[in-house]
């Protein structure tokens, strides 16, 4: 019975969602955004079960001292004084919340992103191996393209920045429009699969 | 002497989109699809679904897993419930939850939208009581790490180098944490298959992991483990729909070649 008002209720609004998109009208906009607006109260209510969750989780391994638990202490710590300073002081520019973001978060955050050059490195140099025709190929049009699209190029052969916009505009673009058209309709089916309840795996334990 | 007040715009009153009608009616032919593929299914006809690699990969990271007596990371993605990519996360953890359960190996899911780990938990769960195996269910094996992404990768890659699970699996919507997760998850030697529907990090990706899904296939997965009748007759859909979508480009673009625009306007194209 409640499976059923589960599907009921998804049918009901997925096609309502699905619908508007096609009606310009100025209160079917106003629905429109006063339904996303609801999904703030959903994620309201879900951040308290993953700030438990996050919680659960990192006390069980201060506990059971399991390898790394003093990350998790740093953790338990962090999520601490931030909320009891963001609750006390309140949050944004100047507060200390703002502080400890600008200062601790937002360095730590540009550090990790930083790392991405390194990954990049090793990533192409182990898909670059020229260990079968599709690899060498890979290889030899990486090879071109970053020549091609560096102020070496021209001079090594006029033709260079050509062949690299070719390569760009006419296999490159056509693989990934290939893939986006079937990326769209399978974004449409697995919507119709929800919408039309063949797909139930989401709503969890009945 | 001239006054100026506050200008309204006006008000859209009307009811339906005229620019949009070439989607209503893609969207009722696909569904028209759907539909008559349904009842094939139902009527007992049998359906071909081409083998995909990567998914006949997963029996084989969670055999590894097993053996190994390690767990399988399962990272669904970085977006929230708005984005269609993170449904298929979750029908694919579903199918995958039941073969974690079905062989008694053990399963760890990092979340960083927390609705998304809700809707996890409660799938996970149900996949372990649909195989008859509730109690081996373990609390806290969906969890909540961040909502910030790089201290989600931070939080992830941890996992990986301490905890070290024998398979590695990406499924879902990911942005410039792909290449850093699935680098760090290629050095401690794990089985790695990932799939998702951005294009842009597809190829970091396919240099990093194993097997990859590639757009599309990300959607056909849930449907291609469970084997369900149905589920396979929504991937015969998607794939006349899109024999459909390719024939209609290649007519707009014979009569753009001899002139005639009309076709190519209408798809938007032009």
């Amino acid at each position: 019975m409640i499976r059923r008002g589960q599907l009921l209720v998804t049918f009901l609004v997925g096609a309502a969602i699905a619908a508007l998109y096609f009606i310009p009208h100025y209160r079917a906009q106003a629905l429109n955004s006063k339904l996303l607006e609801w999904t703030l109260i959903v994620y309201a209510f879900a951040l308290i079960l993953g700030s438990m969750s996050l919680w659960n989780s990192h006390t069980k391994k201060v506990r059971n001292r399991v390898e790394g638990w003093g990350y998790s202490l740093v953790t338990l710590s962090s999520l601490v004084v931030i909320t009891v300073l963001g609750i006390w002081k309140g949050v944004g520019e100047g507060t200390p919340v703002g502080t400890i973001y600008d200062t601790v978060n937002s360095p730590l955050a540009s550090t990790m992103f930083s790392l991405l050059a390194f990954v990049i490195a090793s990533a192409a140099f182990r898909a670059f191996r020229a260990r079968s025709v599709e690899a060498t190929l890979l290889l030899i049009t990486a090879i071109v393209m970053m020549v091609g699209r560096v102020s070496i190029g021209p001079i090594i052969s006029p033709h260079l920045p050509g062949i690299t916009e070719w390569l760009l505009d006419v296999p490159n673009l056509a693989a990934k429009r290939a893939i986006a058209l079937g990326v769209g309709l399978g974004a449409v089916s697995t919507a119709l699969k929800i919408i039309l309840g063949i797909e139930q795996s989401y709503l969890g334990k009945s | 002497m001239l006054r100026s007040g506050p200008v309204t715009p006006a008000l859209d009153t009307r009811w339906f989109d005229p620019t949009r009608l070439n989607i209503l009616i893609g969207v009722l032919l696909f569904t028209t699809f759907l539909v008559i593929n349904l009842f094939r299914a139902r009527g007992g006809r049998e359906l071909y679904v081409r083998p995909l690699a990567g998914l006949k990969a997963m029996d084989e990271a969670i055999g590894r897993a097993t053996e190994m007596g390690r767990s399988v990371l399962y990272v669904p993605g970085l977006s929230d419930m708005s984005e269609v990519g993170t449904f298929a996360a979750i029908t694919i953890l579903y199918r995958l939850a039941q073969r974690v359960a079905e062989m008694g190996c053990d399963i760890d899911v990092p979340c960083y939208d927390p609705v998304v780990m809700t809707v996890l938990d409660g799938a996970v769960r149900d996949a372990y009581s649909k195989v008859g195996k509730p109690d081996a269910f373990r609390p806290g094996c969906v969890h909540y790490v961040s909502a910030q992404q790089m201290a989600y990768v931070a939080a992830v890659n941890g996992y990986m180098l301490r905890e070290r699970p024998a398979a590695n699996i990406y499924m879902g919507s990911f942005y410039a944490e792909s290449l850093l997760l699935a680098e760090t998850g290629a050095t401690t030697g794990a089985i790695q298959i990932a799939g998702t529907d951005k294009v842009t990090q597809l190829p970091f990706f396919v240099c990093a992991c194993d097997y990859t899904l590639l757009g599309e296939e990300l959607f056909a997965a849930s449907a291609y483990l469970g084997k369900e009748p149905i589920q396979l007759a929504t991937i015969i859909a998607q794939d006349w729909a899109k024999a459909l979508a390719a024939a209609a480009v290649v007519t707009a673009l014979a009569l753009a070649a001899l002139g005639n625009l009309a076709l190519m306007k209408w798809l938007g194209a032009a």
